[in-house]
């Protein structure tokens, strides 16, 4: 739920209720002070009533006029005394219906005879006051809410846009581009102070990334001298005459494990690289053509395992750095190769669309989603662990979708430009 | 043979000149930049081993200094940075050749050969080895009068086990020389030794001395 739709739900219903109930304790407030007048007049009718009976000892005539009934009924010797007040309906004397009344009942003791008299007076006046009121209270109440409710929609959404434009560029942050934010200048200290926060936590979070780049960036090419400083030696080394067998093979594998060393921190530069968009010899290139480059420099591998590749290109043309799609290529091949198996076979399909490389290899399919991550290595590999990371990097880069799916006994890695 | 060397570690200095020098080149070398461009401003060489990061100063500017100087150079850079930039502007600078640290010494002594061959101007296009003679221009090999009918990939190797003689090369200093640093062909030697296996074939065939030898199972050595 929105803040604005939010706040406006509450604000209306609590305005709704004591709008509400303050009308309620108007129509009662009303009611009361108006019946209260009515009684007062009647208490009057009453004391005239008294006194005229007082001085001449008889009731005054019975009277039907203006808004007023005056009626008498003479009780049974003994009856209790009585005097209330009621709200009633009765008739009019000129028969127009029932109208609503107030009456005064109250009994008269002349000469021994009990009489009850009953005094009434057209309430209507005060009905018709009291529904008025009513009326009045309920359209400012409309009107109240209306009001509220535009002002919310179009005051809150102005307030508001500050944040709104700060929050899109949130959304759109990263910290690897430079896009510098543009803070919507407001008259809203919080929003300022918003703002303020957001432009230097951006420029420290940009900071940091940037320092802990150049450190993994400073770290790898600090690391290439000391491998070279000991491929060099070990260069030096075998060149000492008195060399064992045992001993060669104990280089070698300290060879590999440098040159595997080396690649990694390569891979890794390119990697950092890539993600900082920092290749940018592109070019147009024809994919097929490539293709057929990276097989024949392929070719005494796929020789030496037996593996057929069957080719089926058509044109396709990229602007991409041709140095990535070297990289693409050669990664995607090499692992269709190092993932095959003797006498396999390799399918590479490129067309308008989409570029896919089918490889035979092991029974059981990658994990479609982890093989792209860094270092994710199945318990057979060699390699680096980078190689289809680095991939999927240059594959986002160019917005190419990058997906891997295994339909028995084909391993297939699809490039969809 | 005279080469400059200019490369601030001094572990891998060592390592380089007694590589160069075994093979009775001239070796100099010069450890930060004022050194450098103070050699340079001074002697001629045939090659120039310049890394790029150095105490005092850019490794580029003492290409621009040699620019300056109208000197004619071979310079073959050698740096920690596998940067296409670098790289482009090193040889836009009039670098010659950008090799990437970490190296196997052999594949920089060809290298440095190489631009040594290409920067002679007395049309000297022959590389000769005993018997062995290789025309580089015509790109063709000949033992004594034989012409040698090689592969691409066996002509190669010829030139750089030449460049090496005598030396021990290991196998995936070969492999990287052929194919290329960026294939990652670690766990795949076994395919050059078919290649040599042929090289050695069509030597012998051509009456030529067996100089390829299996070292300790770590590489080859090309040498009498």
């Amino acid at each position: 739920m929105k803040l604005a739709q939010k706040y406006n739900r509450v604000n209306l219903y609590t305005s709704l209720l004591i709008l509400l109930l303050s009308g309620a304790v108007y129509y009662f407030a009303i009611h009361y002070i108006l019946t209260e007048k009515l009684d007062h007049d009647l208490k009057i009718e009453e004391e005239e009533i008294i006194a005229y009976a007082g001085k001449y000892n008889r009731l005054p005539l019975s009277s039907d006029y203006k808004d007023q009934i005056v009626s008498y009924q003479l009780l049974t010797k003994g009856a209790s005394r009585e005097r209330y007040y009621s709200h009633n309906l009765y008739y009019k004397s000129n028969n127009k219906g029932l109208e609503p009344g107030r009456s005064l009942i109250t009994t008269l003791k002349i000469a021994g005879d009990i009489y009850r008299v009953s005094i009434t007076k057209s309430s209507l006046e005060a009905e018709d006051l009291v529904r008025l009121i009513f009326l009045i209270t309920f359209s400012i109440i409309i009107v109240l809410l209306l009001s509220l409710m535009v002002i919310n929609r179009f005051l809150l959404n102005s307030l508001w846009r500050p944040f709104y434009e700060m929050l899109k560029q949130l959304k759109a942050f990263n910290v690897a581009d430079n896009k510098e934010f543009s803070a919507q200048p407001t008259q809203i200290e919080e929003f300022q102070e918003l703002n303020q926060s957001v432009l230097v936590m951006a420029k420290q979070a940009r900071h940091d990334y940037k320092e802990l780049k150049s450190f993994t960036d400073n770290a790898s090419h600090e690391m290439m001298t000391p491998l070279a400083v000991i491929n060099s030696k070990l260069d030096t080394l075998i060149q000492t005459e008195t060399l064992s067998d045992k001993q060669g093979e104990l280089i070698e594998d300290i060879y590999l494990a440098v040159s595997r060393l080396s690649r990694l921190n390569q891979s890794l530069l390119l990697l950092a690289k890539i993600e900082n968009r920092l290749i940018e010899d592109e070019e147009t290139i024809e994919l097929g053509a490539l293709i057929i480059l990276k097989i024949r420099q392929f070719n005494e591998l796929l020789q030496a395992n037996g593996i057929e590749v069957i080719l089926q290109l058509e044109r396709k043309e990229l602007y991409i750095s041709k140095y990535l799609a070297d990289i693409l290529l050669n990664n995607l091949i090499s692992n269709a190769i190092r993932h095959n198996v003797d006498q396999g076979k390799i399918t590479i399909e490129l067309n308008e669309e989409k570029l896919s490389i089918c490889n035979t290899g092991s029974q059981d399919a990658l994990d479609g989603v982890r093989a792209f991550e860094r270092f994710y290595k199945d318990a057979s590999s060699e390699g680096t662990g980078l190689g289809l990371a680095i991939t999927r990097q240059i594959c986002n880069l160019y917005n190419f979708k990058l997906s891997y799916l295994y339909i028995s006994p084909q391993h297939i890695f699809r490039v969809e430009f | 043979m005279k080469i400059l060397l200019i490369e601030d570690e001094q572990a891998l200095r060592e390592s380089i000149i007694t590589y160069f020098t075994e093979e009775g080149s001239i070796c100099e070398t010069a450890g930060d930049y004022p050194s450098a461009v103070a050699k340079i401003n001074l002697y001629h060489y045939d090659c120039i081993v310049l890394d790029l990061t150095l105490p005092g100063g850019d490794g580029m500017e003492v290409l621009r200094r040699l620019k300056e100087l109208h000197k004619n150079d071979g310079v073959l850079i050698i740096s920690a940075r596998h940067s296409l930039d670098d790289k482009l502007s090193g040889l836009n600078l009039g670098a010659d050749d950008y090799l990437v640290k970490p190296f196997h010494l052999s594949e920089l002594k060809a290298r440095v050969m190489a631009i040594v061959r290409r920067k002679s101007f007395d049309g000297n296009n022959l590389i000769v080895f005993n018997e062995v003679s290789i025309d580089s221009l015509a790109m063709k090999a000949r033992v004594g009068e034989n012409i040698l009918n090689l592969t691409r990939k066996e002509y190669d190797l010829l030139i750089y086990f030449i460049a090496n003689q005598n030396k021990v090369i290991t196998k995936s200093a070969l492999a990287e020389h052929l194919w290329g640093d960026e294939m990652d062909l670690s766990d795949h030697f076994d395919f050059i030794y078919t290649h040599i296996k042929n090289l050695r074939k069509k030597l012998l065939e051509a009456g030529c001395t067996d100089y390829i030898k299996s070292m300790y199972g770590v590489g080859y050595k090309f040498g009498a």
